[in-house]
Order: C-alpha cells, then sequence, then structure tokens
C-alpha cells in the first residue's frame, strides 16, 4: 500500500445541501458524513454490515453507509437524520417515534427512521408484515422493537391525515 | 485514452463505459466492485489489495429487456429492481429469492450478478435462476461468451469467470415465461439470514393437467446449488395430484450437506425433502 493514496474528487448533496469533496477512495460513505461533513447523527454500531446504525437514503432508497465507500456516491443524494425535520419542525416520524416510545438510548433510532422513510415514501398503509419488512435490517438492543413498531404504525397515521 | 492511462496508477476507477471497463480489466487488472454488499464484509480490517473497478457506472449493464428467445437481466440489476419490475410468472421464485436476500439496504444495493460471481453455496439467487436454465453473459475484451450457470459456478466461492470479464446479463429462456415457479428459504429466524436450506422450483403442465416439464434446484446443501435431475425425468407425465408424494428422499442424493454451525447435514437433507414437496405442492396449487 503506498503512503500516500490519491484523492478522488466527487460531488454529492446531502440533506439538499451539495458537497465537493476530495476523499480516499478507501473511506467510507459513513465516514465522510460523520468525519467530514460533521453529521454525527448516522451511527456505526458494528464491523460486521448486519446493524443498520448507519441506514441513510441514497437517492430515496435505504443503503448501510458502512457497507460502501463514499466514492461510490458519487453524483449521489443523501438523506441522513439530520435532514428529516424541516424549519426546526420534527418529521412525523421522528415525533412518533417520541409520542410511541419507540427509542430508549437510541443509539439505533436514526437507522430505523430512516428505514421507515423508504417504507412510507411508497407505501401509506403498510401492513403489519411490510413495517417487519422494511426494519428487518435494523438491530435494537433496548426496546424488543414492539413499541418501533408502533412508532412506524403511528407515523403512517400521522402522514396519511396529514396529506 | 489519457483518462485510461492516467487510471492505470489509481487505486480506484470508475468506468464509463463497458469498452473502457474491459480495457482497464485485461491491462492493468482489478477487483471488480458492483453493489459491494459480499466484496465490503469479505474485507475484514484490511483495505483492498490492489485496484478497484468500480462498475456501477456502466449503463451497458442497466435494465432487464426481453426478445423472441430471452429474458436478459442486466449485470447491474439489483435485488430491489428485480422486486419491482413486471416479470412473466416463471419468475416468480426469482422474485421471491430476492426478498429474501437480507434486508432491504442489502438489496437496493446487491445485485443478481454479484450474487452468481461471488457464488457462496448459500447465494439465494443461485438455486432459482438454476431451475429457470438461465445463462450468463461474459464480456472481455477479446470479446463475448455465453455458458449455462449450471457451468459458470463450480465450487464453494469458485466460477469459471476470467479476472478480465465482466458477467454482463444473466439470460433466461422465454420457454418457461408460463411456468408456475416458487422459492423457499429455511433459516434459524425469519429475517436476515444465512439459508440452512433453499428450494426452487418450476412446473410447466401440459393440456391434460399432467407435467411437462419440471425443474428442482437446492442450495446450501452441496458446495454449489443442484439441480435433481433424475426427479425431474421421473416425474414427466406425472398427475398433478399427489405430486409431492413421489418425492422421496432417494432423489435428493445429488446432494451432500455438511455439519456446521447453522444445521447438521441430516437436519439440512430432511428439511430439504419438505422444502422440495412444499414448493412442488405451492406450484401445481397455482398452476
Ligand atoms: C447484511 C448482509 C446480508 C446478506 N444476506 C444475503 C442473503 O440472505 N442471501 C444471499 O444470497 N446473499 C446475501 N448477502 C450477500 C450479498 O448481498 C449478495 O450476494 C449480493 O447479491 C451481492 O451483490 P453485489 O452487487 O453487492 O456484489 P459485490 O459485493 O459488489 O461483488 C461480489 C463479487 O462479485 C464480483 N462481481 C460483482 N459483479 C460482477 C460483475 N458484473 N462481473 C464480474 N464480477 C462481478 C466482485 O468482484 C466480487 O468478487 C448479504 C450481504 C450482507 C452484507
Ligand atoms: S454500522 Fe452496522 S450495519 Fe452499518
Ligand atoms: S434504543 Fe438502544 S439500541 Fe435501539
Amino acid at each position: 500500500m503506498p503512503e500516500t493514496i490519491e484523492k478522488v474528487s466527487i460531488q454529492l448533496k446531502v440533506n439538499g445541501k451539495s458537497h465537493s469533496v476530495s476523499v480516499e477512495p478507501r473511506t467510507l460513505l459513513v465516514e465522510l458524513l460523520r468525519e467530514h461533513l460533521d453529521l454525527t447523527g448516522t451511527h456505526v454500531g458494528c464491523d460486521t454490515t448486519y446493524c443498520g446504525a448507519c441506514t441513510v437514503l441514497m437517492n430515496g432508497a435505504a443503503v448501510k453507509s458502512c457497507t460502501m465507500f463514499a466514492v461510490q456516491a458519487d453524483g449521489a443524494e443523501i438523506t441522513t437524520v439530520e435532514g428529516l425535520e424541516k424549519d426546526g419542525q420534527l418529521h412525523p416520524i421522528q415525533r412518533a417515534f417520541g409520542d410511541a416510545y419507540g427509542l430508549q438510548c437510541g443509539y439505533c433510532t436514526p437507522g430505523f427512521m430512516l428505514s421507515a422513510m423508504q417504507l412510507l415514501a411508497h407505501n401509506q398503509q403498510p401492513s403489519d408484515h411490510d413495517i417487519r419488512k422494511a426494519i428487518a435490517g435494523n438491530t435494537c438492543r433496548c426496546t424488543g422493537y414492539q413499541n418501533i413498531f408502533k412508532a412506524i404504525q403511528l407515523a403512517a397515521q400521522n402522514m396519511k391525515g396529514a396529506r | 485514452m489519457s483518462n485510461l492511462t492516467r487510471g492505470l496508477d489509481r487505486l480506484y476507477i470508475r468506468p464509463k463505459t463497458l469498452d473502457e471497463a474491459a480495457v482497464l480489466l485485461a491491462g492493468e487488472g482489478g477487483q471488480v466492485l458492483s453493489g459491494g454488499t459480499d466484496f465490503y464484509p469479505a474485507l475484514g480490517d484490511q483495505l483492498p489489495r490492489g485496484r478497484v473497478v468500480d462498475i456501477s457506472g456502466l449503463r451497458e449493464l442497466r435494465g432487464i429487456s426481453a426478445d423472441a428467445a430471452h429474458t436478459r437481466i442486466g449485470g447491474l440489476t439489483t435485488w430491489s429492481e428485480i422486486i419491482g419490475a413486471p416479470l412473466p410468472r416463471g419468475f416468480d421464485g426469482l422474485k421471491s429469492a430476492a426478498r429474501e436476500v437480507g434486508s432491504v439496504q442489502i438489496q437496493n444495493r446487491g445485485t443478481v450478478a454479484g450474487n452468481l460471481c461471488n457464488a457462496s453455496p448459500a447465494a439465494d439467487g443461485v438455486p432459482p435462476l438454476l431451475a429457470l436454465d438461465a445463462e450468463v453473459e461474459l464480456v472481455s475484451r477479446v470479446g463475448k461468451r455465453r455458458l449455462p450457470l449450471a457451468d459458470f459456478i463450480v465450487g464453494n466461492r469458485k466460477t469459471v469467470r476470467r479476472n478480465d470479464e465482466l458477467l454482463t446479463a444473466v439470460l433466461v429462456p422465454r420457454r418457461l415465461d408460463d411456468a408456475a415457479s416458487a422459492f423457499l428459504k429455511l433459516g434459524a429466524r425469519r429475517y436476515l439470514v444465512i439459508s440452512i436450506s433453499m428450494v426452487a422450483a418450476v412446473v410447466q403442465l401440459d393440456g391434460s393437467g399432467r407435467v411437462a416439464e419440471v425443474h428442482v434446484a437446492v442450495g446450501s446443501c452441496s458446495v454449489t446449488a443442484r439441480r435433481l435431475s433424475k426427479l425431474e425425468r421421473d416425474l414427466i407425465g406425472a398427475p398433478v395430484s399427489g405430486l409431492a408424494t413421489r418425492v422421496t428422499p432417494e432423489y435428493l442424493s445429488p446432494l451432500s450437506p455438511i455439519d456446521d454451525v447453522r444445521a447438521t447435514a441430516r437436519y439440512r437433507l430432511d428439511a430439504s425433502l419438505t422444502l422440495v414437496q412444499r414448493a412442488l405442492n405451492y406450484c401445481v396449487g397455482n398452476s
């Protein structure tokens, strides 16, 4: 491995804001978000690509930002948990996680909320099965999942009401 | 060309055309990176060795199309794209498999071609595509070749793909468009799980309700997924009623399951028998 690694210039939009950055090809997307862009809401919960704490949206699709190099997000639009609120107002999914006690320590929560975002963007009336399937790639060590499940149901109701 | 030569000392390169990629792989070479969902975990705490050729920018490898003879699944097609595509019912089994690959995050990134090239004995994409008589198309600088999937995967994580070749498409014969198909996966839990056994079946009936053609493939029970050819031959002409009861344990003899952390060999065989029967029942129930 050479001492200095040639950097690659990429452009991406994160939470609506354009960024041009130079990264080493080995930099993970999650490292770019947390360490270069200071968006520490996206968490790293494992080094086996299993836990889903690092889930973000890439062009609207939930992806694990620890299982991608940042260079692979060149030209993409990324949404992290910081991008959910609008004008100081929490997103209905964020409010529902609070109202339904869908979190305890909160470490897993950003990932669950972004998985829920992809689900609810395409499916206004998700079945129980749809919800379980949508969060199958996210692990929570605290809640036992029931309240997360209820939070997503609640968010679905509230978002439907708002449309 | 200046762009390419400059690329030779770079660790990461994302070619824009298939030609460019083929030239790169034929020259300095490099490790192919697609969705990265097998590539990245395989690194562990190491950096990639040598150069990485990211193929995600190759437009030629995108999309699903069909001509008179084949449905063509482009080499960058993700599992989520398979789930969302309007495919004939012969693909129902492949769609079920797509829904079982990891979780939504993995299905959004992981590709069918990556699953085949990685060639894990537990790759969920292999049995349904074997059961569909799929072929793979490989392209390199020197040309294009096409071979049956059954000849492409030759062992545990071993394929006949040369390092300079890309899997550009999976081709499925249209002959099986109207067949009933199923995929069943058994794991230790419902989601995000590696298969203990998985079975894909494709059943085509004739006009009188008898079996005209049947294909059954079993995965996770040998180094590569296997078709049960004797069973397939013996079931031709059989009536649909009681079809599954014709599947006796002897028909599983092509399998050579192992004991590992997920299950014992005996359990795998026993479970596979039940899965084969259920998959056939599912197909004839839906014919
Ligand atoms: C959390 C998790 C859960 C998973 N669960 C499952 C599961 O349930 N079932 C299952 O089957 N798999 C599972 N996988 C494995 C993986 O997601 C799939 O095998 C996926 O289809 C791989 O595709 P990819 O595009 O990500 O491949 P990559 O990781 O990009 O590549 C895989 C290999 O194939 C080569 N390659 C890729 N594309 C091409 C091409 N077009 N031409 C030539 N070579 C190529 C690469 O060089 C590499 O060696 C899981 C992975 C993770 C991280
Ligand atoms: S940090 Fe655990 S899956 Fe990404
Ligand atoms: S709330 Fe603590 S891990 Fe989920």
